[in-house]
Order: structure tokens, then sequence, then C-alpha cells
């Protein structure tokens, strides 16, 4: 029965974080206590899956501009909520909502961005799909 | 382009109804032939079609049907769970989903099984075939976030699946099964009519295989029967029953529920394009 329920809750929290983006669980990469937002420049994007890659140049604290990866979900899946591979370009500005990689790399998962004025998700559910 | 109504309009269809409309991609794609309702929406009820020898016809785009998220049971709330998750992904003999614990959680698992699916549960399922970009076993496959497209000739049934662009060959031509079949992914498989349902015999399976996030093994003395019946236009039901006495104490059944895509396509996904998430991934157990 306590092997049950520690089984129960595992799945919840797997699931919870694997429904992010079906590839890899949310959580072996991405830490779901360090949210961040980043704001600045997109300076390429790699439209290919299993995850769109975004770089953007955001200044930290000091001042001091870093060159952040930021993941996305696959393209068919932002295809079908409406995204096509036009929506961003170089040099936009983009402000993301996420969090940050567990391995301290410059690395965040993307759950909004925010681009002229529109707020758009970029990991819903099927990290596959639709 | 994107609008919160949009994204509410799509989960919708996906999680209320067995069939499924999907018209918000890059073009508009109308489905051709489906029956519509007096009020002019898709009748998914309507009687499943059939080919011209009689038999029903399994042809089209199947969705694995979906539980909604629950905002307050969600770890990470709903805002990534928008289109709920297939009831069967997290695991395969229950449906479990992040509205919260299961209560049926565990397969009649022979002792070594159990531990490799501890083991695979501690590695955080950093080795499930989806993130290492591998092929999914028959089973897995009719439960994911990936529509399959269904392809019905009298000798045939091809199962193409969008995840990774495989294919998935079923033999309806009266062969019998090999006795010694190349261990493969997808297993070889045969299959007759009885009446209105398709039952799918398979064996040769690779060794260890996933059923599911959980880390269920498939292993190659699993021997499958699938009874696959269209219950109507909109709605597809495989009944599986897994008899794989190395890693499971009984044979077990399960049952997963498909709804009919319309207004959309295959569209590619081949995880290994661009893969770099593994590099990433830290620590077991992390969660």
């Amino acid at each position: 029965m306590r092997r049950n329920s520690i089984m129960a809750i595992w799945l919840f929290l797997l699931l919870a974080s694997m429904s992010a983006r079906a590839h890899h669980s949310f959580s072996s990469v991405f830490d779901g206590k360090k949210p961040i937002t980043l704001t600045g420049p997109v300076t390429k994007i790699e439209w290919a899956n299993p995850h769109i890659h975004l770089y953007i140049d955001a200044k930290d604290e000091t001042g001091k501009v870093i060159n952040w990866a930021i993941e996305m979900g696959s393209p068919n899946m932002l295809i079908r909520l409406g995204w096509t591979r036009h929506a961003m370009k170089i040099g936009d500005v983009v402000t993301i909502e996420g969090h940050l990689a567990r391995d301290g790399s410059k690395l965040a998962n993307a759950r909004t961005v925010l681009l002229a004025g529109k707020k758009m998700f970029a990991v819903p559910s099927e990290g596959s799909g639709r | 382009m994107y609008t919160l109504a949009r994204i509410l309009i799509v989960t919708a269809g996906i999680i209320a109804c067995g069939g499924v409309i999907l018209s918000a991609q890059w073009r508009d794609v109308v489905t051709k032939g489906v029956p519509m309702t007096p009020a002019g929406t898709p009748n998914f009820k309507a009687p499943a079609p059939k080919l011209a020898d009689g038999t029903p016809d399994l042809s089209g785009l199947w969705d694995a049907e979906k539980r909604p998220c629950n905002e307050a049971a969600s770890v990470r709330g709903c805002l990534d769970s928008l289109t709920g998750i297939p009831i069967a992904f997290g695991n395969i003999s229950a449906t479990v989903s992040n509205t919260g614990p299961a209560s049926k959680d565990l397969l009649p698992m022979q002792p070594w099984a159990e531990a490799l699916v501890k083991q695979r549960r501690d590695n955080a399922s950093r080795d499930l075939s989806i993130t290492r970009c591998l092929p999914l076993s028959s089973p897995q496959a009719w439960s994911t976030f990936w529509i399959k497209k269904i392809i019905q000739t009298p000798d045939s049934l091809t199962i193409l699946d969008e995840y990774m662009s495989q294919y998935r060959q079923i033999f309806l031509d009266g062969r019998t099964l090999p006795k010694d079949p190349e261990p493969s992914f997808k297993g070889y498989s045969v299959g007759r009519w009885e009446g209105e349902t398709l039952v799918v015999e398979t064996i040769g399976f690779k060794d260890e295989l996933w059923l599911d996030v959980s880390g269920h093994p498939l292993t190659d003395q699993a021997r499958t029967i699938e009874r696959i019946r269209r219950v109507n236009y909109g709605n597809l039901e495989v009944e599986i029953t897994v008899d794989d006495p190395k890693a499971y104490t009984k044979p077990w059944t399960v049952t997963i529920k498909l709804g009919l895509a319309i207004n959309t396509d295959l569209l590619e996904y081949i995880c290994n394009e661009d893969e770099k998430s593994v590099q990433h991934m830290v620590g077991p157990g992390a969660k």
C-alpha cells in the first residue's frame, strides 16, 4: 500500500513535468523552483525538432550581456497552435518567462514569449503534439 | 496570430469529444467526407465507414484520448498542459494523469522487471525511448501525443506515426506469424477480422522496450493481442492484451481510446534532428 502510494506520488510529479514536453521530463533538465524572466533581442533561431531553440542577448543585474539559449516546444506543436517559423526574426526584442536549467548553463525553457505586445505560449502540453 | 481563445477551442476539441478538430495550423486543411449533423458540426457518432468488401474501414488520423489538466492539482499549473495528457502515456495500466495520483499503478511484474522500473524511475526516465529519440513499441505508440495515420487495404493495415515518421505493418493477407522473426520495436503483426473487430497478434519484439513513461518493460518473449474496433465515425478503441511471462506474472489487458483528428495532417517530428537536451540532464532521480 505504501509502495503504491509512493509510486503514485512519483507518477504524479513525473507526469506533471512530462506534460510540458514529451521529449523529456521538464524536471530532468529544468528547475521548477528557479523561474526567470529574460528580455533581449533575438540573435538566433533554430526551428527544429525536438525543441525549437531561441537565442537572445539579455543583460544580467550588472549590465553584462549574456547570450541565453531558450528551449521551446516542437515545431509541429507550435504550428498547430498557430505559430509559424516566421513569427520571430533576428533582432526582435522578446521577453520570455520560464525556468533555469539545473546544470547551471545559460539555458532556460520558455513557457511564454512576449513579442510585439502579444504573449504567446511556447511549451503547450504535447512536447510533441498539438 | 495566436490567441488564448484559439488554444481553448483546440483544447476543447481534443478533450470534449471523441473526434478532434485541429484547424489551428499554418494552413487551413479541411478533411473531406466528414458526416455532418443538422447543426453543421462534424458528426463523430455517425456509423463507421466500410471498405468495398464490407469490412470496417479504420483509415484516418487518430489522436489518443487525453485527460484535462487540473489547475489546482498540477504542480506547475496548467499552462503547459492546455491540451491534456494522453491517459495511458504515463502508465499504460491505469488512467493516470496529472490530475492526481492513481490508485492503480502497478502491473503484475516479475521481480527483475519491478527492479527495472524502479531503476528507470530513479533515473528520471532519462532513457525513455522518446527522450532517446528511439522508436516507440507498438503498444506504447497508441497513447502518445503524436497523431497516427491508419491506411487500410484488404490485405494490410499500415500505421504511420508522426513521431519519427515511423511505420508499422499489420498483414491481413492470411499469412501466419513467423517462427523466428527478426526482433524489432514494432514486432511482427498479423491480423484477422472477427466481425467488426480487427484482431492483431504480434510477436518478435526487441528486449526491454518501454510501454510508458513509468518504464514498464516489454520483452522479446512478449506476445500481444490487439482488438481494434472503430466504434463509430470518430472513435477507435484498442484493447491490448500483453502476454509477456518474462516480465509479468500473468497476462494483462488495457483499453486505449482514440479520437479521429480532422482538419489536420501529419506534421513531421524527427526527434534527433537537433537533440541537445540529454547533455543538460543532471543527476539520477532529478525531480
